[in-house]
């Protein structure tokens, strides 16, 4: 956004030659550039044709840019479009945008007549030379308008540049003889630093500044200086404070040297002042006597003071201010923007539109509802006690005096249990419990608590008295009890045994022996002497028959002979009378009292050779067998049923780089 | 300082121990332990978790209501200090404590 207010920023013109090269350049490269004199003559026309149209395109898009951006004069406020009078000429300005625009309309003349040529043209030649001939003409409109292209490019930067001016809002507008002081008003009371300098016409165009009053934001404009001389005669930037005045709505502020010191003389700034005069109809006039520290409008002469009566007589304000050093210029800001502000209030309500406000706007009162005074109510005590004096030497001690006393704010505590309210003064110091056994005791603190124990000691001792807490006894288990408990205690020895692998019959469990079958048959009546003596005979026989095997010497297998036990389905070996036909037994070696075989009867099956042929074939077979087991004895096998694979990829065998070998091994 | 009930397991909570949690809806949650606290965060009913006194107490294993209780109340007026009132509560707690002790052996002896 430029920097006046209603002036948008404009897009940089470019000179006359750069404009063509712009287009050119552009046709040149946004057109089809192939063309040969074989192609179709349609083709060619059209090449040629486009080439043209887009040429004058281009020439159009950007002129009427230009053309739209600047701003119509007349379409802006007149404060702008007076500044802008004044500084670039209305009527220059006007024509230059003419021209444009006739350069425009050119350009589309031609354009069209050479299309309209080309359409006819009978060679790629001659089509050629007609394209040549229209941007030629195009380029020849344009570098015609070099001037006026300057012209708006200069006026564009000076536009950018402009103060930015609201001609709508409150403005302090501050005007006078070169020198006066105006612009070192305008660096006191806003944070614009213009330039202040001695001499004259320092400021040679508008500036603004902004300062804050009643929570409300106001320009100030600083003006260049006016000198006296009718308005024809004034030059741009004279003319520029002209402007200003005269279609700002604003506070004018018109600064007075009463010292002479800016090189003009009090009758001088008078006389201007009523020469401008006209410039004020409608806005509020302060005077300010600026340089009030060299010269007070009582310091001044008799005719000078009639002058500035004068001056003041048409309904101006006077002000005196120094901005040197800063007195008055306060005054100065509050009086101008006081009146100003009264001045645009007074004009709204005259107007229409306040009444659409004031409609919207009430102030309600509480009214009294009866006649009753409600005063605020101050005990006596307070408003008779005595006010703390901190110098008083009569003062109350404080604890903080207590606390600078004993050493200061950390060495010294203040005792906060000093003033409790306790039912006896010893316990204001105490400990008290908080917890104990993982209980709170503040839960069981209570002024009944007595009373309830007790109630509850009562409770205890009828609970007591019940029998509730008499220990028990064991009580005496019925028979079913009993038995119920054998039971368990048996299925729990069972299960022990199981635990064990244990068969369910002992070894000797049909035992029986020699003395016990005399017993028996004693006391069925019968005679067993015959069968002891026979018992005895056999036993001995038995015990030769082993000594006699053990010289022979043993089986291979000897573990096998401990752990024959070929019992057979009848009663234990019970057999006394021979059975030769019955197979042989092989009785254990050192069961005592147990099985008495016959001695024909006598069964040593060799279970290494059952089944084999002979001795040749029984180690072959053993052979045979410990090669099968080789290879799972090796690999730490249980037996031939152990598949389980402890560890699945052993480290060794799956790291390191095979270098000579298999992965079996690496 | 106050001794309060861990939420899950009604343990103790002494001060510097345990996790206090607070619920969006202002409701504070006291946990003696991690164990109980990630208990808590499972989203566990401590009814339904068997070591704690919640469960003992919902399955009738443990004595739940008994005039010992009474005494133990959380109470909002504080009482003037008093220190005869200190001691003969500090007895009458030790003295609640046993008896509650006894009746809670006889509840189990018949529970």
């Amino acid at each position: 956004m430029s920097a006046a207010k209603g002036l948008k920023a404009i897009a940089p013109v470019p000179t006359a030659s750069d404009f063509l090269d712009i287009v050119l350049s552009k046709t040149q490269r946004k057109t089809p550039t192939v063309i040969h004199k074989n192609f179709k003559i349609s083709r060619i026309r059209n090449f040629y044709m486009r080439k043209v149209k887009f040429t004058q395109d281009s020439f159009d898009e950007k002129l009427g840019a230009i053309l739209t951006e600047f701003p119509m004069l007349d379409d802006l406020h007149p404060f702008l479009s007076s500044l802008l009078n004044v500084l670039y000429d209305k009527n220059h300005y006007k024509l230059a945008l003419g021209q444009l625009r006739t350069a425009r309309h050119l350009i589309d003349q031609v354009a069209k007549d050479y299309v309209r040529l080309i359409k006819f043209g009978d060679s790629m030649y001659r089509c050629k030379q007609l394209k040549r001939a229209a941007l030629g003409r195009m380029a020849t409109i344009m570098k015609r308008q070099k001037d006026p292209l300057a012209y708006l490019e200069q006026v564009r930067q000076h536009i950018s540049r402009l103060p930015a001016i609201d001609p709508t809002t409150r403005t302090l507008l501050v005007c006078g003889y070169p020198n006066v002081g105006k612009s070192s008003f305008v660096n006191k009371v806003t944070r614009a630093d213009v330039d202040v300098q001695p001499y004259a016409f320092t400021t040679k165009s508008l500036f603004v500044g902004h300062l804050d009053y009643k929570y409300l934001r106001w320009q100030v404009v600083d003006t260049p200086g006016i000198l006296d001389h009718p308005l024809e005669e004034m030059n741009t930037i004279e003319m520029q404070s002209i402007t200003a005045l005269a279609h700002l709505r604003a506070a004018v502020l018109y600064f007075m040297d009463l010292s002479g010191q800016c090189g003009y003389t009090v009758e001088a700034q008078c006389k201007l002042f009523h020469s401008i005069k006209p410039l004020f109809a409608g806005k509020p006039v302060l005077v300010v006597c600026n340089k009030s520290d060299i010269v007070k409008p009582d310091d001044l002469g008799d005719e000078d003071k009639a002058l500035l009566q004068s001056v003041l007589a048409e309904g101006a304000q006077l002000v005196i201010a120094s901005c040197y050093n800063e007195e008055g210029v306060m005054d100065v800001k509050n009086t101008a923007c006081d009146a100003l502000l009264a001045h645009r209030v007074e004009n709204k309500l005259k107007g229409s539109k306040v009444n659409a406000i004031a409609n919207r706007i009430h102030v309600a009162v509480p009214k009294p509802r009866d006649d009753l005074v409600r005063a605020p109510f101050i005990p006596d005590t307070v408003l008779s006690r005595k006010k703390f004096d901190k110098d008083d030497p009569e003062r109350p001690k404080l604890e903080r005096d207590i606390q600078e006393e004993n050493g200061g704010a950390g060495v010294h505590s203040i005792d906060t249990k000093k003033n409790y309210f306790l039912g006896n003064d010893e316990w204001k110091y105490d400990v008290i419990p908080e917890i104990m056994d993982g209980k709170n005791v503040a839960d069981f603190i209570d002024p009944d608590i007595m009373e309830r124990l007790e109630a509850l000691e009562r409770e205890e001792e009828k609970l007591e008295a019940d029998g509730f807490y008499d220990s028990d006894e064991e009580i005496v288990d019925s028979e079913d009890e009993r038995h119920a408990e054998a039971e368990t205690a048996r299925k729990l020895a069972l299960a022990k045994k199981h635990a064990k692998n244990r068969t369910n019959l002992p070894r000797t469990a049909g035992m029986r022996t020699i003395s016990e079958m005399a017993e028996s048959l004693t006391a069925a009546g019968l005679d067993p002497s015959r069968l002891q003596e026979r018992a005895a005979m056999l036993a001995k026989a038995r015990g030769a028959k082993r000594k006699r095997e053990g010289a022979e010497g043993m089986d291979v297998d000897a573990e096998d002979m401990s752990g024959d036990e070929d019992t057979y389905g009848d009663e234990a070996g019970m057999e006394v009378d021979g059975e030769e036909d019955t197979p042989r037994k092989r009785a254990k070696a050192n069961s005592g009292a147990a099985l008495a075989t016959t001695r024909a009867a006598r069964i040593r099956t060799n279970r290494l050779r059952a089944g084999m042929a002979d001795e040749v074939q029984a180690s072959k077979a053993v052979r045979l067998r410990n090669l099968g087991q080789r290879m799972r004895n090796m690999h730490a096998k249980a037996g031939e049923s152990d598949r389980a694979i402890r560890v699945k990829m052993p480290k060794h065998l799956y790291s390191g780089k095979r270098k000579g070998g298999k992965t079996d091994r690496r | 300082m106050r001794v309060e009930k861990c939420y899950f397991c009604s343990k103790p909570c002494y001060p510097g121990h345990g996790i206090a949690f607070v619920r969006n809806d202002a409701k504070m949650f006291r946990f003696c332990s991690s164990k109980c606290h990630k208990n808590f965060k499972m989203k566990r009913n401590p009814r339904k978790v068997k070591w704690t006194k919640a469960f003992r107490k919902a399955a009738g294993k443990e004595m739940n209501i008994d005039a010992t209780y009474e005494f133990e109340k959380r109470r909002n007026v504080p009482v003037r200090y008093d220190r005869e009132l200190m001691q003969t509560t500090v007895k009458a707690m030790q003295r609640v404590a046993e008896i509650r002790k006894r009746r809670e052996h006889a509840f189990w002896k018949n529970r």
